[in-house]
């Protein structure tokens, strides 16, 4: 017995006890965040108990999993990849529980509550209401706060404030933070940690306030302080998900306008805002190439996008800029509000959505929290196809690739090009998937729809097309449908490789 | 003047435009001897000839002045190479569009459709703007299906073989037209003689094909088939191309017809150089050890699995009936023929986006097709798991190898370049589509337009919607068939040599 | 006058050439057979071992001496000795050094030598002169490099050898030369200050004019063969050399082969004049470093010498081509090929001088010598140390000042038109951390940063001022 265990572990490269140990350590810590839906319950007078279900039975898988792994405390770089794998399907599954003890019928079976809870801390905002109002405030408050947890990271925020994790933190982090590579913006793991929670904090805080103000001033009725609160909670993560089955259609116009503010700051690079804030330097945004470009394709889509409009005559006027302006940065953010059913447009201005579609491909800034392939992977693919042209003609240039003058490691352009090329892959592999399941249950769906329900859990995006659109609900899928749908959430938000990784041989061998 | 010939001298420019236009010249000098065949025909049916006299005599003439007009440098240098592969083929399908016009055809009557038409022949793409093929007189189309067959194997691999002056410098020209990444594997000391063997090989092909297709008609397995047809077919069958004389396409012709179309198909889709080895050298292993043909077949059983699976489920046919559409749809899109058996677009959405994808696979490397091509998948495969191996093991050294071989560096980056210049501009060119769709008020679906620039950019044919197999592409405006024109030059010559043109580096010295 | 030359190699050897004539001098050297050569060459007096010591350094007189010069092949040993050579006595010391990092400390003033030159850019220098484009000297920089003070050599007018630094060998380097000038020169050379178009954001600091410094006003004139001292902000800087350049851009596209110290230095210089250049460098490694650090030179991984490389990447269609690498028959191989190809005009490094007359002979254009130049900016110092390096002049006739305005200061809020004309001027002012060049509708404010460009006598008036 113990020399088959003794040839498996020599043969395996990969520490599982140690990993499975870190992840119940986060994990035990999540059943913090049960306090504020419990507490919101109590003063809405909604029952408590799911959540303290929840939160109890979150606290003991973590401190079992912990208790039985005991003794192996050191991840190394490779458990890293597992780590951050394993941790967001726990969270994942641990977000699902109070929908499951609420009774909620919308969510009741299984599939339905993990594929929402997914959805939520991969800031993703697909869901699977069909009724959303139905739900009482407390389940949906918690809803919103998923996303708020995921947006920034878990695991960052567990750096942030767990003492243990500094060890072995950088390799986690930058598995978990969007973009190639991370900018160091302190000299400590756990310090750039915190700066960048209070940066996300601070934000949310701002929108909290603002959002209220337009309630209390009369600018927006039917705003209040509940909806700001759980708006702001899903703006700045770039996530989505809405108290009110129309999304921010169902706020004035003031209040859509502040979101769409809200929403490009949120997919613009955080180390950059805080940089900007501190050291008061407003020139290094103008600077940046990539802000330049996330700019110029905001600016661009909703541009295209308000043509099309005002084209067919769908909308005019404020209105008109109003929408296009919102839908553009909401997709690219990889937000997924949206202030008017989308999905109309469809058959009238094929244009709008076909563009719309193209953002999701697009998606934020590094470090931002936004998903997608991300605007800095876009500039550095650009060059690098540049500088290959060049060189087919040139074949002895020698041309490294800068970016802000800083000149990028042919690793990192490797990656860089690794990844698009993987999103790619997987993205059509996801529609076909879907497309092949739709068949085999006969549920309608039209490549095209297919192909924006992959892009969207991908990218991480939120409403797809069809009956999946921003005022749908992805309830008709089948549950494999789902379960794919889950997978590519999960691969997205992590960035696709250190999942894709664990399915690799060479990760396991010793 | 003095300005101009400073900017020259101080070396503002680097690339010698007149010897490559010479060069241009003297290939189109060349292509005026194709206009022969249908002549030939037209005198055989009694049909009027002067359209193909006057093109060959208009493409003679401005070939001959050109080449005088321009210094002739004997030899141009690899940067030069990219401009004449290029100009070739803008040129060709130019002189090639002339019978349309000339012969007073109604469909083809303006010089746009003319030229998309001819440079769909070329590319061997297939996609057709005529909506009544049928009454083309018969020796325009056979010049219709003649012109895939020349384009099929590559006018400057042709010329390489023809020409003598291109003996030098010739290898460089050859590459930018060959499809596919491999570096060439030399059969032969001379570059020469591997293109000449390449068309002896693509010839003899075309002969056999034609023979067996006339057999079935002479033996009555096949009525529909006669000298004509089998003749025609097997130009556009073996260059991959997909024009075809009927206006249902292969669903004209018997069953045994449809299957020898789809053997035919697979073979041309297989590595010439490599088929030239097993057909003629006898060296079976050579193919069949081939990673990148056993991936090749392997894509094509996909495809037709996936199909079948969706034509039994939708009960619209059974048995014998249902494998021969779902292989033959399959295979002759993933090899980016465009032949077709059945409307696959009144086929259900899993189709669609089954031929979608297939659309992108294409055929092997040194092949007449085109599209991406297997080759690179697969080595875009390798190239993504030696990342992903990277990630874990960062001081790990992996080759990537091909059969064996390690691919250079520089090589794979190619590969990876081709691939995400042909994504980029496949979504442009949808995205172009769509806003001009837009513009000219023509109904056309957002899938419609993802397929279609599919289709051009991957010398397949037919899209879906209304330019479905037997379809047309007529509806699209005319910026629409301009793009759709640029698309299939950019994906025969396979991106890279036109990308090129467009860096500031090539101009410069 | 009492001179210590410490190293006896290339450098040294024709300092002693320059200077044994009308100076004492006493060579240092570790090798003693070198010194015994040198000896017999040369009335000097020798002493044999390492400069770095203090014994060695007081045997060779370092008490009475007036100035040291270390100038062995190595950067530490040179610094080491003049560090010792200061603390044991007053003598002005002159350090040789190979890195540019060096340099750059020095003209911070964080290393206490009076005068240092680096072989490199002295080289890089020279090739930039030779091909017809004066290289400016950046002397100093301000606001983070918002404001610049830059020292220019007026070209004259079709001079000949005289100005070329290297050995001129061919008739095309007389052409290179002789070539017209225009490109904005007539409008400022031998015109009164008034008059002449000086560049936006700059300011003729000073005139250094036969040996004599004056600060300009606006009825004097740049003359050819002055060197002048430019304030202004980068971009002017930039069009001064343009306009210091002779002729109208003759050459704007220059290959070089080596991207060795000496390339680089070169690659800079010609980069600063925006000429267009391109390196070619065999090593993968150091090619990539280069370009990683020049971002507007394009540079080839490439022995160069390849016929196919050179008809691709029109070598031949270059204006001129230095040949930098560090082996003689390399660079005369590349530059006979390179001829063979078309290039114009062909300047090559050398590192043996007799090489000179083999590449001579073989038609190279010009041939510098990275020893001699370097010894020549040496020998340059030594006979007055007090004007040729506006490093010098700063804390004894002139200084730069960098003040801050105080509020009680009687010249704010008013404009510059009327402030009075005294020995000074200020060159530029930071404000909000952006540089401005003061016209004559601009005022001074208080927290104002002020470049002062003034007499070192009036320094404590100015300094009252404001």
């Amino acid at each position: 017995m113990s020399a088959a265990a003794d040839r498996l572990r020599r043969l395996v490269g990969v520490d599982v006890g140690a990993a499975l140990n870190l992840v119940g350590a986060l994990v035990r810590y999540l059943s913090l965040a049960f306090l504020l839906p419990i507490g919101v319950a109590l003063w809405y007078s909604e029952p408590v108990a799911p959540f303290l279900l929840a939160g109890g039975i979150v606290a003991a898988a973590g401190l079992g999993l912990e208790h039985v792994t005991q003794g192996k405390e050191r991840v190394g770089p490779r458990e890293g990849f597992l780590v951050v794998a394993l941790t967001w399907l726990f969270a994942a599954a641990a977000g699902a529980l109070p929908y499951l003890f609420a009774d909620e019928p919308q969510l009741g079976g299984p599939v339905n509550a993990y594929f929402e809870s997914m959805s939520g801390f991969t800031t993703t905002g697909a869901s699977v209401l069909t009724d959303i109002e139905a739900l009482d405030r407390s389940l949906l408050l918690w809803r919103q706060f998923t996303q708020w947890l995921g947006g920034m990271g878990i695991i960052v925020l567990a750096l942030a404030v767990l003492p243990r994790l500094r060890v072995g933190g950088r390799q986690l982090m930058e598995s978990e933070l969007p973009g190639p590579e991370l900018e160091p913006l302190a000299a400590s793991i756990r310090e750039t940690a915190r700066r960048l929670w209070t940066v996300y904090v601070a934000l949310t805080a701002l929108e909290i306030v603002v959002l209220s103000l337009l309630a209390w001033t009369g600018a927006d009725e039917s705003m209040s302080f509940f909806d700001a609160v759980a708006h702001a909670f899903t703006t700045m993560p770039t996530g989505g998900f809405s108290t009110q089955g129309e999304s921010i259609g169902a706020f004035g116009p003031a209040t859509q306008w502040t979101v769409v503010a809200f929403m490009a700051l949120a997919g613009s690079n955080f180390v950059l805002m805080y940089r900007t804030l501190v050291r008061r330097t407003p020139r290094a945004y103008a600077r940046d190439e990539e802000f330049r470009l996330y700019g110029a394709l905001l600016v661009l889509g909703s541009a295209i996008v308000l043509v099309e409009l005002l084209h067919v005559g769908l909308e005019s006027g404020e209105e008109a800029v109003r929408h296009a302006v919102f839908q553009a940065t909401s997709l690219m953010t990889t937000t997924g509000y949206a202030s008017v059913d989308f999905n109309e447009w469809t058959a009238v201005a094929p244009l709008a959505v076909m563009v719309l579609v193209a953002l999701m491909f697009v998606g934020g800034s590094a470090a931002s929290t936004a998903g997608s392939i991300k605007v800095v992977r876009h500039v550095l693919i650009g060059k690098i196809l540049r500088r290959e042209l060049d060189q087919t003609l040139h074949p002895e240039v020698v041309q490294p690739v800068r970016l802000n003058r800083r000149t990028v490691d042919e690793r990192t352009l490797r990656a860089v090009i690794g990844f698009v090329l993987l999103y790619v892959g997987i993205f059509v592999l996801g529609a076909i998937l879907l497309v092949v399941e739709a068949t085999r249950v006969g549920v309608t769906v039209t490549p095209f729809e297919a192909i924006a329900a992959s892009a969207t859990t991908l990218g991480n995006v939120g409403p797809a097309l069809g009956f999946a659109g921003p005022i749908g609900s992805f309830e008709p899928f089948s549950d494999l449908s789902k379960g794919i749908m889950i997978a590519l959430m999960w691969i997205g938000r992590l960035e696709l490789v250190p999942v894709v990784v664990l399915f690799t041989r060479a990760y396991w061998r010793a | 003047m003095e300005g101009v010939a400073r900017v020259l001298r101080s070396g503002a420019l680097g690339v010698d435009v007149g010897s490559a236009l010479n060069l241009v010249a003297a290939v189109l000098k060349y292509l005026a001897a194709a206009f022969l065949l249908p002549a030939a025909v037209a005198v055989g049916y009694r049909e009027p000839v002067w359209p193909f006299l006057a093109a060959g005599a208009v493409t003679a003439a401005t070939g001959l002045l050109v080449e005088r007009g321009t210094q002739d440098k004997e030899r141009v240098g690899p940067r030069e190479g990219f401009l004449v592969v290029a100009l070739i083929w803008l040129a060709v399908p130019a002189f090639g569009a002339l019978p349309y016009l000339f012969a007073d055809e109604p469909q083809l009557a303006r010089p746009v459709d003319a030229y998309f038409e001819a440079m769909s022949g070329f590319t061997a793409t297939g996609a057709t703007l005529l909506t009544d093929i049928e009454s083309l007189d018969r020796s325009l189309a056979l010049w219709r299906q003649f012109t895939q067959w020349l384009g099929g194997m590559g006018i400057v691999v042709l010329a390489v073989a023809v020409l003598p002056r291109l003996r030098v410098g010739g290898r460089q020209l050859f590459q930018s037209e060959l499809a596919g990444p491999t570096e060439l594997e030399r059969l032969t000391a001379t570059i020469r003689e591997t293109a000449r063997r390449l068309w002896v090989l693509y010839v003899g092909l075309t002969l056999v094909a034609i023979a067996v297709l006339t057999a079935y008609g002479w033996t009555g397995a096949d009525d529909a088939m006669g000298l004509y047809d089998a003749t025609a077919h097997a130009f556009s069958t073996l260059a991959i191309g997909g024009f075809s004389t009927r206006e249902d396409s292969m669903a004209a012709f018997a069953p045994v017809t449809q299957w020898t179309i789809v053997v035919f198909l697979l073979l041309a889709g297989i590595n010439f150089l490599r088929l030239y080895l097993v057909l003629v050298r006898g060296k079976v292993r050579a193919v069949a050890r081939d990673d990148e043909f056993r991936l090749y077949l392997a894509f094509a059983a996909a495809g037709s699995a996936l199909l079948l699976v969706e034509l039994l489920a939708g009960d619209s046919s059974h048995g014998e009936e249902a494998v021969r559409e779902a292989v033959f749809q399959a295979v002759s899109i993933m090899t980016t023929a465009g032949f077709a058996t059945a409307d696959y677009t009144a086929w259900s959405p899993l189709a669609g986006l089954t031929l979608l994808v297939l659309m992108f696979l294409g055929a092997s490397a040194g092949s007449t097709g085109g599209s991406i091509k297997v080759v690179r998948h697969l080595l875009m495969f390798r190239i993504i798991r030696r990342e992903l191996e990277q990630t874990v093991h960062r001081e790990a050294v992996v080759p990537v190898r091909l059969n064996t071989t390690v691919v250079e560096d520089r090589a794979l980056r190619g590969v990876v370049t081709f691939i995400v210049l042909y994504i980029g501009l496949f979504a442009l060119g949808a995205l172009g589509l769509l806003v001009d769709a837009k513009r000219v008020a023509v109904e056309v679906g957002a899938f419609e337009a993802l397929g279609a620039a599919a289709a051009c950019l991957g010398n397949v044919g037919p899209a879906f919607g209304f330019a479905g197999p037997f379809g047309s592409y007529e509806p699209f405006s005319d910026l629409s068939t301009g793009v759709l024109t640029g698309l299939m030059w950019l994906g025969r010559l396979e991106i890279i040599p036109v990308a090129v043109l467009l860096t500031r580096g090539y101009w410069r010295a | 006058m009492q001179i210590i030359v410490v190293g006896a190699g290339q450098v040294g050897t024709t300092i002693v050439e320059a200077l044994h004539d009308d100076h004492d001098v006493t060579v240092v050297d570790v090798d003693g057979a070198r010194l015994q050569a040198l000896s017999y060459r040369y009335d000097v007096r020798t002493v044999n071992g390492n400069g770095a010591t203090r014994r060695v350094l007081q045997d060779a007189g370092v008490a009475e001496a007036v100035l040291t010069i270390a100038c062995t092949s190595r950067d530490e040993i040179n610094l080491v000795t003049a560090m010792l050579a200061k603390n044991l006595s007053d003598t002005k010391t002159i350090v040789r050094t190979s890195n540019p990092e060096y340099l750059e400390v020095w003209r911070e003033r964080q290393i206490d030598v009076d005068f240092m030159v680096s072989s490199e850019l002295e080289t890089a220098h020279a090739v930039s002169r030779t091909i017809g484009v004066p290289a400016a000297k950046q002397t100093d920089v301000f606001a983070d490099g918002q404001v610049q003070i830059v020292e220019f050599d007026v070209p004259r007018r079709g001079s000949g050898a005289d100005e070329l630094t290297g050995v001129p060998l061919t008739e095309a380097a007389e052409r290179a030369a002789a070539r017209p000038l225009s490109g904005g020169y007539e409008h400022v050379v031998g015109l009164p200050l008034r008059d002449a178009r000086i560049p936006e954001d700059s300011k003729v600091a000073a005139i250094i004019r036969a040996e004599r410094m004056l600060v300009p006003r606006g009825d004097q004139s740049i003359m050819p063969g002055d060197r002048i001292v430019v304030i202004g902000s980068p971009d002017a800087a930039r069009t001064w050399s343009r306009i210091m350049a002779r002729g109208e851009h003759a050459v704007d596209d220059v290959v070089i082969y080596g991207a060795g110290a000496t390339g680089l230095a070169i690659a800079r210089v010609l980069l600063d004049q925006r000429i267009r250049v391109r390196l070619v460098e065999p090593r993968e490694e150091r090619a990539r470093e280069v370009a990683e650090e020049l971002p507007d030179a394009r540079v080839y991984c490439a022995t160069g010498v390849d016929p196919d490389f050179i008809e691709r990447e029109r070598i031949g269609q270059a204006r001129a081509a230095v040949f930098a690498m560090r082996e003689d028959a390399k660079n005369l191989y590349a530059a006979t090929l390179a001829r063979v190809h078309g290039v114009g005009f062909t300047i090559a490094i050398v590192h043996e001088p007799i090489s000179i007359e083999v590449f001579e002979r073989a038609g190279i254009d010009v041939a510098v010598n990275p020893r001699s130049v370097t010894a020549e900016e040496i020998v340059r110092f030594a006979h007055d140390p007090r004007i040729r390096q506006l490093a010098m002049l700063e804390g004894d006739r002139f200084e730069i000042l960098d003040i801050t305005v105080r509020e009680t200061s009687k010249l704010v809020h008013r404009p510059f038109r009327e402030l009075p004309m005294t020995g000074s001027l200020i060159g530029a002012i930071v404000r909000d951390g952006s540089a401005i060049f003061p016209h004559g509708e601009d005022q001074l404010e208080p927290g104002d940063r002020a470049i002062i460009f003034t007499e070192s006598s009036r320094v404590p008036e100015v300094e009252k001022a404001l």
